[in-house]
């Protein structure tokens, strides 16, 4: 069997062998898993070093490793294990673990099937199995995750039916199935119904907007070690990987097109973090926040000049890395915590110094904030959007601006998440936790600190590292990017903390005195505390967004719920129909009869 | 290596900036001093301000971490001196300019306040965390203008390297010799009021109703480097506003010199009688200032901007 072969069919088979597995051995199962993952993970290292690849199947090329999708399989590899070896301790507790492996090792494979495939049907078979998978494990958590998945699987669902349409399309139009083999531009009708249904199965994949809602609501409900595997990174890579792979390769893009795309990256960014602003529950800020980060990787690809799309790609590669990281530090502190309500969390830095400092770099980076890998890639992004407006496109100030303020509104949810979960004042804590030096297990803080480490070197070395073996092979045209060294800038910040040390002891700094927080004489009680909830309650309580943010607690932006609306209202008329007349029914039936006759024999 | 270790630490960044920010803030304060008819401190006293409080002993609130409530201020002042370092750079030797420095720049600028918001939210104390929440409020509201106007120059200028940007300012004429570029020359003046947190922007240390807010905790060294990122911050922060907008400090001959240093005076003199003609705003009112009409003369400022005016 060929080598590429093996990470698709080895976690599904295995996968599936767990499924049939009793209870008992969890332990097996456990260890099953890490070890398949580790495999897996080595293997697509592998394949990389190897690449390109291809193998055929009578005379078609059906799978294919090329650059683009080589770095996309192996952050599949990377996630997969480290997710694996979160969950030992995160899901050591759960009745459900053995599914939970079970499904998380098909995903792994199905997942390297998508990024493998060079033929639409084969891509198409496998997206429609991560979606079922999806579903199957974000229903996993119990009853009230039901209805999260429920709602993932139709808009996901939904927009693979779409998908389906769209590839249907391309082979009407080319007579071709293999992707390396179709290159189809974008002008006239059917081609652009074409691009815009598989555009769409990506949107909702990554959760861009309008197809955003299950992600909120999948974080909020499901369990976090499947909301960081799936929506936060394994389905940001394939969603956005098929948008590359369609804007690249098989279409020949427009400028419409290419606007079209930032319009709905630049919403997203700006209304998505918006929301998150105002999210009281750890776990669907961090939702929103992920819904985001879609926004700026749309628009990136969106901008079509090299330096946007390399930096749309590297955006990729990072978010999936730091929105894993915020989320598996949220599971840790749920871990300890036993709630993600803000209003209900605070003081934990001291108590979880490594979790803490984990979350600080990771929201650092996900806001921008050199010189951390989030920095490199919006400014990669930013590029690409000047360069477009040299190119005369005379909206591109507005993209811009939409990307700036979006990062800092992206730092501002992170300073209020910061604020309520670790630092603030400390709200009601479990004694046995308060004295203790509670971090959790090493199991579970090694991946945070692998991700967090991965934020930190992706940025220090964002050339030497990354973007020069992983994202720049992959875009056709970067051939030199002008590049600020942050390896400098950092050195000389480090040497100024140093420095600032320095006088730190010469001012007698280690002559420290602990005292109670002084609140200007006043005694400081139990319940006076700046909780996470009020933090930005003055931009709630603004006019124009306080409409906007009421729309959106009834639901008016949610597809779902909109399109539900739609279909009951739609029902409705066929429910009057349906009297129970026995009567009724027989003479619709004669109705029918008499036309179908009509038909037939005229 | 070596160089940008002395660059960093003796001229143009730490140690030149911080003398330059402690002068300067002693114009400030005399100023204020004179307008309020009383006679003022002596040019020297914020040194001694700052030699008196290295001394003092550092009071930890109970309950917090040492290390998260120390760090801030570091990094706050490494942040403000890497500007500074930049820029300095750059207006001595435009050539040294890379792509997408103006970036960077508006990126490490926002990293005080950043410090200031995190060490107060390190306090544990609940009138620290409203100054942070008030603080953090306050850099969504002039971020969003700030970001605007800053477009103006790179529509006028057509780059985002800040040496090209006064090479091009000295061939062809200044940003505010355009309508376009004294409008966004305008907002950026009010952001900078209140990136300097200076009245009517004050909101997050308001003194007589949350007591400093965020930096009420702070005592001793570690007050004193707050202190010290402020005054330097009032001295950066112009400079960085001439060099966009305002075509740099010239180079070479005395008078250019001396012509760019009474560009930053005219800065510091509006920064002075804003602050000393003016009482402090609620949260709200500067959001909606900022988000309303600043915004909205910022984008009026594109506009002209590219239609050419």
């Amino acid at each position: 069997m060929d080598l590429m072969l093996y990470p698709i069919v080895l976690p599904i088979a295995v996968g599936l062998l767990c499924l049939a597995m009793p209870r008992r051995v969890k332990g097996i199962v456990e260890r099953t898993a890490l070890i398949v993952s580790i495999t897996i993970f080595g293997l697509t290292v592998f394949l990389f070093s190897q690449k390109p690849l291809h193998w055929m199947w009578d005379a078609n090329r059906f799978l294919r490793l090329d650059n683009l999708s080589g770095f996309v399989l192996l952050a599949v590899g990377l996630f997969g294990f480290l997710i694996v070896l979160y969950s030992i301790v995160f899901m050591r507790d759960k009745i459900y673990s053995n599914i939970y492996y079970a499904y998380l090792l098909c995903t792994i494979g199905i997942a390297s099937g998508i990024v493998l495939a060079n033929d639409l049907v084969l891509l198409a078979v496998f997206w429609g199995l991560s979606g079922l998978t999806l579903y199957l494990m974000i229903g996993i958590a119990g009853a009230g995750a039901s209805a999260a998945a429920k709602k993932a699987l139709v808009i996901v669902g939904g927009a693979d039916s779409l998908m389906i349409l769209g590839i249907a399309i391309v082979w009407f139009l080319m007579g071709s199935f293999t992707i390396d083999r179709i290159s189809l531009p974008v002008v006239g009708l059917l081609p652009v119904i074409a691009f815009l249904c598989l555009a769409i199965a990506a949107f909702a994949k990554v959760g861009a907007m309008p197809f955003h809602s299950w992600i909120p609501e999948t974080a909020e409900k499901s369990s976090i070690a499947v909301t960081a595997f799936l929506p936060a990174s394994l389905d940001k890579l394939l969603g956005i990987y098929l948008l590359a792979r369609i804007t690249m390769d098989l279409f020949i893009m427009d400028k419409t097109l290419g606007l079209l795309l930032m319009i709905v990256g630049s919403l997203t960014i700006v209304a998505a973090v918006m929301m998150a602003l105002v999210q009281n529950d750890l776990k669907r800020l961090l939702g929103y926040l992920v819904v985001a980060g879609a926004g700026y990787m749309v628009l990136g690809l969106g901008t079509g000049t090299p330096a946007g799309i390399a930096g749309g790609l590297f955006y990729l590669l990072n978010s999936a890395i730091w929105t894993a990281c915020l989320f598996l530090s949220a599971g840790a502190v749920e871990d300890r915590a036993n709630t993600t309500d803000l209003e209900r969390l605070g003081g934990w830095g001291p108590v979880m110094p490594i979790t803490f400092v984990v979350c600080l770099v990771s929201g650092l980076a996900i806001s921008g904030i050199p010189p951390f890998n989030g920095f490199v890639s919006k400014w990669m992004i930013y590029q690409g959007l000047i360069e477009l407006g040299r190119g005369g496109d005379g909206l591109w100030f507005v993209w811009l601006v939409a990307a700036m303020f979006g990062s800092a509104l992206t730092l501002a949810c992170i300073i209020r998440l910061i604020h309520a979960t670790f630092l603030g004042q400390v709200a009601r804590m479990p004694d046995e936790v308060r004295d203790a030096n509670s971090e959790v297990s090493p199991s579970m803080w090694l991946p945070m600190i692998v991700l967090a480490g991965l934020c930190v070197v992706f940025g220090v070395f964002a050339y030497a590292v990354p973007l020069k073996h992983l994202i720049i092979p992959a875009v056709p045209g970067v051939s030199y990017l002008g590049f600020w060294s942050p390896g400098l800038a950092t050195l000389l910040i480090v040497v100024g903390v140093l420095a600032g040390v320095v006088i730190y002891f010469v001012g007698r700094a280690s002559n420290v005195k602990e005292s109670e927080a002084f609140i200007g004489g006043e005694l400081l009680r139990e319940g006076m505390r700046v909780s996470g909830v009020d933090f930005y309650r003055t931009i709630r309580d603004f006019g124009l967004f306080g409409n906007a943010y009421k729309g959106a607690e009834r639901s008016l932006f949610d597809i779902y719920d909109l399109g539900g609306r739609f279909l009951f209202y739609f029902v409705q008329g066929l429910r009057r129909i349906h009297s129970g007349i026995l009567p009724t029914y027989l003479s619709w039936m004669l109705v029918g009869f008499t036309v179908l006759l009509f038909v037939f024999m005229g | 290596m070596l160089k940008s270790v002395f660059y960093f630490v003796i001229f143009p960044g730490f140690l030149f900036t911080a003398v330059v920010g402690l002068l300067v803030s002693w114009i400030d304060r005399k100023v204020t001093a004179r307008v309020q008819w009383r006679v003022g401190p002596p040019w020297w006293q914020n040194f001694a301000d700052f030699v008196k409080l290295l001394g003092k002993e550092t009071i930890i609130p109970q309950g917090t971490s040492r290390f998260h409530f120390i760090t801030p201020p570091l990094l706050s002042i490494s942040a403000i001196t890497l500007v500074s370092t930049l820029l300095w750079v750059m207006l001595i030797n435009p050539h040294k300019s890379f792509l997408g420095d103006l970036i960077v720049v508006v990126y490490l600028l926002m990293m005080p306040a950043m410090a200031v918001v995190m060490g107060g939210a390190a306090s544990g104390n609940p009138l620290a965390s409203m100054g942070a929440s008030r603080e953090m409020k306050l850099v969504l509201g002039y971020e969003l203008p700030f970001v605007l106007a800053l477009i103006v120059p790179i529509i006028k200028t057509d780059t985002i390297r800040l040496g090209e940007m006064i090479r091009f300012q000295a061939e062809d004429g200044v940003v505010i010799g355009s309508w376009s570029g004294i409008i966004a020359f305008l907002v950026a003046i009010v952001c900078m009021q209140a990136k300097l947190t200076l009245v009517p922007f004050d909101i997050p240390e308001a003194e007589t109703e949350i007591m400093s807010g965020p930096y009420i905790e702070y005592s001793g060294p570690a007050l004193a480097m707050f202190k010290l990122t402020r005054a330097m911050m009032l001295f950066v922060l112009p400079v960085f506003l001439v060099l966009v907008f305002w075509g740099g400090f010239g180079q070479g001959s005395f008078w250019s010199v001396l012509l760019g240093i009474l560009k930053y005076v005219v800065l510091l003199v509006v920064i002075v009688l804003i602050r000393n003609t003016n009482p402090r705003l609620r949260i709200d009112q500067a959001m909606r200032f900022f988000w309303g009409l600043v915004t909205g003369v910022a984008t009026l400022a594109i506009i002209l901007a590219l239609i050419g005016a």
